[in-house]
């Protein structure tokens, strides 16, 4: 029964990720490319020498904010997209769970994403051995920044396709998009709990703070422009975080979805 | 066919035209960017690392950026409006009132960005050496094992004759692991003979060793030919000392020592002059009683 759950699951990526290939998702490494063609060629001239600092950040913060936006628009768009072109019933009507669909496109665009993210890497890595004319630690040293991106991502997926579980796809975008700024907020949302004055109100902060995604722990960008290396606890820890959140958001998903009315 | 020409040609037109104003606007209003380039930042540093979320890293790089181009864009307007190049050494001419706003703004947004500290720390005391002070002590306590920002920080209260800091500064810096000998070693020396020629040329020596960056070692070459320069008018000032002595009055042109000032060690002209290291002869003062840079002289007066 497992074997064939994973099977339709598979199927349902499979098949998100060739529509995000076909609705030209991954148009978006054009400009990326573009962009570090241009700041390698230029940055030198009015960065004082501090080139492949700014390269490091420009690239990562670029994956991430292409990232963010893949992740928002297209997830959003997963299930919304299936029920507007009333394709969904013909899916559900065969037996497929409403939980292995919504598992299948949730892969098919973290494989997106994966791709995404990757060549974004490659192109990072590339645009860094022209600027440093050579071999140079940070080629190495953006990856584990890069995988953070990455989970963070994963994460953001999975809010953005929990709100699209119950509303439209701009207010799922919107709320999607608030999210992922308080979620970087989450440092403030813990001081504010610690000066309220009133117990609820610390209670209340106290517990934003930890149910919202804490995407304070994915921001290394800064340290990895400076050849700084998150430690691999860290990483594992990061990488834990992010498993058991996109689990309790699917979960979620699952749940709302399922009591959903399709008629 | 036809009306994808007329399109077409609506395009080009009307790009060219768009250009075409932009010109005429240029020519007919004030530049936008002097007005602007003194705005002041609205918001503190902060509050700025909270609005840019994930990305203040390229936050910090703009306003890194953005320094250079505001000092770059002032010089270039000083360089335009005055005769003669201008150095680090006399940007205290430049009105570079938001300077240490944006070098602040930069580091908080990124604070283990060092060349931020390094750059203010250059340019910065001969504007606002307290403000220059503020900078560096926030990077050695965001960067407590950079013991480049120590030599920073020491050279400006050298410069401000506050040996004792200085001393206590480079004593700091050389506690860090891996740091260079002639940190502890400058540390005695400020605390001994802070204002002595010797000290200031060590000084500037090592600042030019530890960097990389064209202007400062351009500004130390410049610097050390001044510290040159002080020693050859103190031996000139010896010469025409005793040429008074010797004939009761003093030199009325340089051909009377023309002969004792090579004695003396110093370079002179066809007419007899001394040269400073930049090639100009000096000049008599004083009813040729005392010397100074020639007027041509690039070097800096103080």
């Amino acid at each position: 029964m497992y074997v064939l759950a994973g099977r339709h699951v598979f199927a349902i990526a499979r098949n998100a990720f060739r529509e995000a290939v076909r609705d030209r998702v991954l148009y978006n490494l054009v400009v990326f490319v573009l962009l570090l063609i241009a700041g390698a060629i230029f940055l030198g001239e009015i960065s004082a020498g501090q080139e492949a600092k700014i390269l490091v950040d420009l690239g990562l913060s670029a994956i991430l904010l292409f990232g963010v936006f893949i992740a928002i628009f297209v997830g959003v768009g997963l299930v919304y997209k299936e029920i507007e072109r009333r394709t969904l019933y013909a899916i559900l009507s065969k037996p497929i769970g409403r939980g292995e669909f919504l598992l299948g496109k949730y892969l098919g665009l973290c494989l997106t994403l994966l791709v995404n993210v990757a060549i974004m890497g490659v192109g990072l890595s590339l645009a860094l051995l022209y600027v440093q004319r050579g071999w140079d630690p940070l080629l190495v040293r953006i990856w584990p920044a890069i995988l953070l991106i990455y989970v963070e991502l994963l994460i953001l997926t999975g809010v953005a396709m929990l709100f699209s579980a119950f509303s439209s796809p701009a207010l799922s975008a919107l709320l999607a998009f608030f999210v992922f700024v308080i979620g970087h907020f989450s440092a403030d949302l813990k001081t504010l709990a610690k000066s309220m004055g009133s117990a609820p109100s610390r209670w209340v902060f106290a517990g934003l703070y930890y149910l919202l995604p804490n995407f304070a722990n994915y921001n290394s960008i800064t340290a990895a422009a400076h050849g700084q290396v998150t430690d691999g606890r860290a990483i594992a820890a990061a990488a834990a975080y992010g498993a058991v959140y996109v689990a309790v958001l699917l979960a979620a998903t699952t749940l709302i979805f399922s009591r959903r009315n399709l008629k | 066919m036809k009306r994808d020409l007329f399109l077409v040609l609506v395009i080009v037109v009307g790009l060219l035209a768009a250009a075409l104003l932009t010109h005429w606007n240029e020519e007919h209003s004030r530049d936008p960017r002097v007005q602007s380039a003194d705005e002041q930042l609205y918001l503190d540093g902060p509050a700025m690392k909270r609005l840019t979320l994930a990305f203040n890293g390229i936050a910090a790089d703009w306003y890194w950026m953005r320094s250079l181009q505001y000092v770059g864009r002032k010089m270039v307007a000083y360089e335009d409006t005055h005769t003669g190049n201008l150095d680090l050494n006399s940007l205290s001419f430049l009105d570079l009132r938001l300077l240490p706003a944006l070098l602040r703004m930069t580091t908080i947004l990124d604070p283990q960005f060092l060349e931020p500290y390094y750059y203010g720390a250059l340019i910065l005391p001969s504007l606002n050496p307290d403000e220059a002070i503020s900078l560096l002590n926030q990077g050695i306590a965001a960067n407590p094992h950079v013991w480049r920002l120590y030599q920073h920080l020491g050279y400006i209260y050298w410069q401000r004759g506050d040996y004792n800091k200085a001393s206590e500064v480079y004593a700091a810096g050389a506690k860090i692991p891996g740091v260079p000998p002639w940190m502890m070693a400058m540390s005695a020396r400020m605390k001994a003979e802070g204002g002595a020629s010797q000290a200031a040329r060590e000084m500037y020596t090592h600042l030019s060793e530890s960097s990389e960056d064209p202007t400062v070692k351009q500004m130390v070459k410049t610097q050390l030919m001044r510290l040159d320069s002080l020693e050859e008018r103190d031996k000139i000032r010896r010469v025409l000392s005793d040429y008074t002595n010797r004939n009761g009055h003093c030199a009325t042109s340089w051909k009377e020592t023309s002969a004792a000032l090579p004695a003396a060690g110093l370079r002179i002209n066809a007419s007899g002059a001394p040269l400073d290291p930049t090639n100009v002869p000096y000049r008599l003062i004083k009813n040729g009683c005392d010397v100074d840079l020639g007027e041509r002289s690039e070097l800096p007066r103080r």
